[in-house]
């Protein structure tokens, strides 16, 4: 083996090190993720922008001044999935309904994927709580996986929940009230 | 000459009118079953497959409605303080039949798209005696995202609870 293979091996070598050194760091490290709360965190409205992070063995959801822990030995189970919104706002959405002949329709078009973390967890009295966070598409299954790392239950076997098609459980015969 | 009937059989028309509205409404209220407590068990759909957002999102609408309505004790799945309360009413609901809609539809066709939901709810004693059970749907058809279904079956089952049951502190 000659003196500058041996160099190259060394390199490679160094250089797979340090790779697996870096996504072993990043799954430790939570990043705190942009999310929104759709609703269940005490304390907090519904539809509040936050960031959300695992952080000491609890979920916390950070809006302003305000914030919410949920510790992870008290989650019972964790559920990601997918969906999407629209990509201009609400307001702009809702003035685009206005304009001749149905063109701010259009503006439903453009849409957004995002994920889905739904949280269902136990305060001290034994009571079920559930959660229910959206935030940007791919980030959704990290927090998942770092909730379970640290103890949490999970039911669903897979990565994600499937989506049931419209047609699959469409109610033929439906009461009115 | 078209002639009027006599003043005094229009006031005391009046005065039975006005007096059965009080006495009709009272025979209502004790046609109401007493509920001390109501305890919310977590929405089951073993046969239909809903996404656990729309399961949770269920739950928490129909317990934030049904404190809107004026029950002051309603306890969650599991809670353990319910197990002590006399009169407590367990409401189970299952879900009968889903369609997931399309918020992107209903906004483009206003026609098509809508997200309707299908819960049987089966109010019973803590020992498993049914007292009332009713089909009650969530639907959103126009706006809103599909999530907005389980508000409005949480607001109709609220109302469903509120006219058959009579909470104790609202007395």
């Amino acid at each position: 083996m000659t003196p500058r293979r041996t160099t190259v091996y060394l390199v490679v070598g160094l250089l797979f090190s340090v790779l697996v050194s870096a996504s072993g760091n990043a799954q430790e490290t939570s990043v705190p993720v942009k999310a929104v709360q759709l609703t269940g965190l005490k304390g907090i409205k519904d539809n509040t922008k936050g960031t959300l992070s695992v952080e000491n063995g609890n979920l916390h959801f950070v809006h302003g001044k305000e914030n919410s822990d949920v510790s992870v030995t008290s989650i019972q189970d964790v559920v990601t999935g997918a969906d999407s919104r629209e990509s201009v706002g609400k307001t702009v959405g809702i003035m685009g309904m206005a304009a001749p002949y149905g063109g701010g329709r259009v503006l439903s078009l453009f849409r957004t994927k995002i994920d889905t973390l739904t949280v269902e967890y136990r305060d001290p009295d034994g009571g079920l709580h559930g959660a229910i966070f959206t935030m940007s598409a791919g980030t959704a299954d990290a927090i998942k996986k770092q909730l379970v790392a640290q103890g949490a239950h999970t039911t669903a076997t897979g990565e994600r929940t499937a989506v049931p098609s419209p047609s699959s459980t469409s109610p033929n015969k439906e009461q009115k009230q | 000459m078209k002639r009027f009937p006599n003043p005094g059989i229009w006031l005391s028309m009046f005065a039975m009118l006005f007096a059965a509205g009080p006495l009709l409404a009272r025979k209502n209220q004790s046609a109401k079953i007493k509920a001390a407590a109501l305890q919310v068990e977590m929405i089951q759909s073993d046969e239909i497959k809903l996404p656990a957002e729309f399961q949770v999102a269920l739950y928490e609408n129909l317990i934030r409605q049904l404190e809107k309505q004026g029950f002051s004790h309603v306890y969650r799945d599991g809670d353990r303080n319910a197990a002590s309360v006399a009169d407590l009413v367990v409401l189970r609901s299952t879900v009968r039949a889903f369609k997931a809609g399309s918020e992107q539809a209903r906004q483009v066709t206003t026609v098509s798209g809508a997200t309707s939901i299908t819960v049987h709810c089966q109010f019973t004693r803590p020992d498993g005696r049914s007292l009332l059970e009713r089909d009650v749907n969530g639907k959103v058809r126009f706006f809103g995202g599909n999530l907005r279904a389980t508000y409005d079956f949480a607001k109709k089952a609220a109302n469903v609870t509120h006219e058959n049951f009579s909470s104790l502190a609202s007395e």
